[in-house]
């Protein structure tokens, strides 16, 4: 798949961002921004600040130092309830090993978030088939995690992650769990469709296959950004 | 030291993420297994020590020919509104034989010895026996009950139309009929609390299991054969279990005092009658742990631990409607024998009544389960009820533990004597209250064991639900809801049904007789089931936890 270079404007940013766990330092100072429509590959070493940021980012943490920007809104000093209520509205997440509930069937999965935010039962499983069936997913709704390989059930957390229309998706190693054929499969589903739906796309990943399916790729090490690529491919 | 044996108590010592919680849960559960056999244990020995005392008024059966004495007991008498017995002693024969229990001296006629609590309404009865003062107050070695109302009157002889008592000494180890009759109710109940007992040992033992699953497949996958591995959870599951059965045992000599209160078999206790004593203490150390163990392996001995994973021996099957069937057998016997029928054919329509409850309860989880998940128009029930219709055996485990003694329960229940005054009618109300909070509380324990391993085999999916959005309470409420709604769906129906079943047998004669029985029923149902609810909160602080970023 080619995903051509969006030159739309930023949604989300990071700007001087310090996280610290204890004496450790976490992230030194990052500065990141991505563009709507924009797929972005965050790459580097293990345990040198990839998945903080990814948590920064989305709100899962707060930085120590430094600010969050989500669509012209600062959001890095809203208080916890507001960052869930902000993760569930406006941001979507795939993480490595699909985290579905085992005992809910896909559509039900899907339409949980939606739910959550008070939409009726009714209208949440109706849109929930509708996105299952834009991953390709139509005839397995009624299937649960334990019925589905591990592509089929990476794509309904990739449902799930886009049900609720974010403005970014954050996908945590969403390949790791799978192989090297399906793991592409995944990918181009998840950066097509949503790029494709105007959002932004962030991907944790160690893998080069991966980023190249992204428009541009940042480098973390040692907790500061030391490259950043254009389109990796 | 075994290798297996020094790593079981490292992971006691550093249970890793989540398993402290999971070893507090498991001991506090070993605790309540504990406490409550040490109370049946000292409960037990507690009448023995009251009969010990008072056997001798029962008389000894022995020859009038040879007798040294005869008493005649009456025990419905009255002071100031109180229940009160008299019993009447005549010295057949002079002897050197020492006083009876508690007397200074054989009451010769006239004289009256009293309990203390007889004395303090002494004014009330000095005309009737003539006496200004009383000649003596029996001490605590002749008395059932500090609260015991008695009085011990010496006489010349007894008629032998008020069927005199023969005995051959003050101290023969007689039996008290009451206490007796006491003993055998304690039994019963002894068996009817068995099984929610085993059934907690077994919640207790597997609160963390798929923890440990996951770890002995680790270990499997670095060497170990399955008999090491299965040594290594049997070390860990025994330090848990001691020292839960040592929180046990502090924890009754702690509440003794209070237990000493409870009104059973004439009124409240000495704390000595119920105080442990060494082979006590030993049994409960002893057996509790063994318990304890066995039941982790038998838990471990379902699955299969290959150094690939777990794979579990039984695959989750639903089930059957047929089963349901089972639910009239028991009611249409006892219905149709009534109270006419032979002991074997009611014995047999209780049990296939308590096993119908037994065998359906997953099948009505599951029910209820899906009930809710069709009908959810909200995350928290929809959650709750997939949870439920996923496992309905699991859900129904600490539910398990209500079933046969909720049913027996609620089956004599119904039979409680609507406000007679009669001392063994008392004994009866006082021992099923005893019962069902019993039921109750190791219901409760149960459930809170439950409730906390469920939080923690599902800390990764619930922290992926944070992190997208998913409010914590949301999380929290499904996972409180889940670990509830079985019992209250279904516990109550069990009691309820139990119910019903005594009053087939009864043909409905309870009702009209009076509703004392049915409303203590209903009223320690409910204390009961709000117990449960709380403990089902127990999963929540760990669960909150350990989906914590």
């Amino acid at each position: 798949m080619n995903f051509q270079s969006p030159q739309s404007q930023v949604v989300l940013s990071g700007h001087g961002l310090v996280k610290y766990y204890g004496s450790v330092v976490g992230l030194a100072g990052v500065d990141v921004a991505v563009r709507s429509g924009e797929a972005l590959a965050v790459m580097g070493p293990s345990g040198n600040g990839k998945t903080t940021l990814l948590h920064v980012l989305a709100g899962i943490l707060t930085p120590d130092q430094g600010e969050v920007w989500l669509a012209g809104e600062r959001v890095d000093q809203l208080n916890d309830a507001a960052r869930t209520v902000l993760r569930r509205r406006r941001l979507g997440f795939v993480f490595q090993d699909n985290q579905l509930l085992a005992e809910l069937p896909a559509d039900e999965n899907v339409a949980l978030p939606l739910m959550v935010d008070g939409l009726s039962r009714r209208d949440a499983i109706g849109r929930a088939r509708n996105m299952l069936a834009q991953v390709g997913l139509a005839a397995e709704v009624g299937r649960r995690p334990g019925e589905l390989s591990g592509g089929q059930a990476q794509r309904v957390a990739i449902a799930r992650a886009l049900v609720g229309e974010p403005q970014v998706v954050f996908a945590d190693e969403p390949t790791g769990a799978l192989d090297a054929a399906t793991g592409s499969q995944v990918i181009d589903l998840l950066v097509g469709a949503a790029t494709y739906r105007g959002a932004a796309v962030v991907v944790v990943t160690h893998d080069n296959a991966v980023a190249a399916r992204c428009h541009r790729a940042l480098h973390i090490v040692d907790g500061r950004v030391s490259e950043s690529t254009g389109v990796a491919r | 030291m075994n290798p297996m044996t020094d790593l079981g108590l490292r992971f006691v010592r550093r249970p890793g993420p989540g398993g402290r919680a999971a070893n507090l849960a498991a001991l506090g559960a070993t605790a309540v297994v504990a406490l409550l056999v040490t109370f049946l244990i000292a409960g037990s020995l507690g009448l023995s020590h009251r009969s010990e005392r008072i056997g001798w008024r029962s008389g000894d059966k022995a020859d009038p020919a040879t007798a040294i004495g005869a008493l005649n007991l009456d025990d419905d008498q009255r002071v100031d509104g109180h229940r009160m017995s008299v019993l009447d002693l005549a010295t057949l024969k002079p002897n050197e034989l020492p006083p009876p229990p508690g007397l200074d001296h054989t009451p010769k006629p006239g004289e009256v010895f009293v309990s203390p609590e007889v004395a303090k309404h002494w004014s009330s009865l000095s005309t009737k026996y003539g006496v200004a003062q009383p000649t003596g107050v029996i001490s605590a070695k002749g008395l059932s009950s500090p609260e015991e109302f008695i009085v011990i009157r010496g006489v010349q002889t007894i008629p032998v139309d008020e069927h005199p008592q023969y005995v051959s000494s003050w101290h023969e180890k007689v039996w008290d009929s009451r206490m007796l009759g006491l003993l055998i109710a304690v039994a019963f109940g002894i068996t009817l609390v068995l099984f929610p007992i085993l059934s907690l040992v077994g919640q207790a033992a597997g609160v963390a299991a798929k923890r440990r699953e996951h770890r002995l497949a680790a270990l499997r996958l670095a060497g170990a054969t399955r008999t090491q591995v299965l040594w290594l959870s049997a070390v860990e599951q025994a330090v848990l279990a001691l020292a839960g059965a040592v929180v046990g045992l502090v924890g009754y000599t702690v509440l003794s005092p209070l237990i000493a209160r409870i009104p059973l078999g004439g009124g409240r206790w000495y704390v000595g009658d119920i105080t442990v004593n060494w082979w006590t203490v030993l049994v409960v150390l002893v057996a509790v742990p063994v318990l304890s163990v066995v039941s982790a392996l038998i838990g471990l001995g379902r699955v299969s631990i290959t150094p690939l994973g777990v794979v579990r021996g039984q695959t989750r099957k639903g089930v059957s409607v047929v089963r349901i069937g089972l639910l009239v057998i028991g009611p249409l016997i006892l219905a149709y024998y009534g109270m006419q029928a032979a002991l074997l054919p009611l014995l047999i329509g209780v049990g296939f009544a308590a096993l119908a409850v037994r065998i359906i309860g997953p099948f009505a989880v599951q029910v209820v389960g899906k009930t809710m998940a069709n009908l959810a128009n909200g995350p928290v029930t929809l959650l709750a009820g997939r949870r439920l219709v996923d496992d309905p055996k699991g859900a129904f485990r600490p539910v398990a533990a209500l079933v046969l003694s909720g049913f027996v329960t609620g089956f004599i229940s119904v039979f409680m004597p609507p406000g007679d005054d009669d001392p063994s009618f008392h004994d009866m109300r006082i021992g099923v209250a005893l019962l069902l909070s019993l039921v109750f509380l190791t219901v409760a324990a149960s459930t809170a064991a439950g409730a906390v391993g469920t939080a923690l085999d599902q800390a990764a999916p619930a922290r992926a639900l944070r992190r997208s959005g998913v409010p914590l309470k949301v999380i929290e409420r499904s996972a409180r809801v889940a670990a509830v709604v079985p019992v209250i769906g279904v516990g109550l129906p069990v009691v309820g049904f139990g119910a019903l079943c005594g009053l087939a047998l009864s043909g409905g004669k309870v009702i009209t007789q009076g509703s004392s029985g049915v409303l203590l029923l209903i009223g320690q149902v409910v204390a009961g089931l709000i117990l449960v609810a709380v403990a089902g909160a127990a999963g929540a602080p760990v669960l909150r936890k350990a989906s914590a970023n």
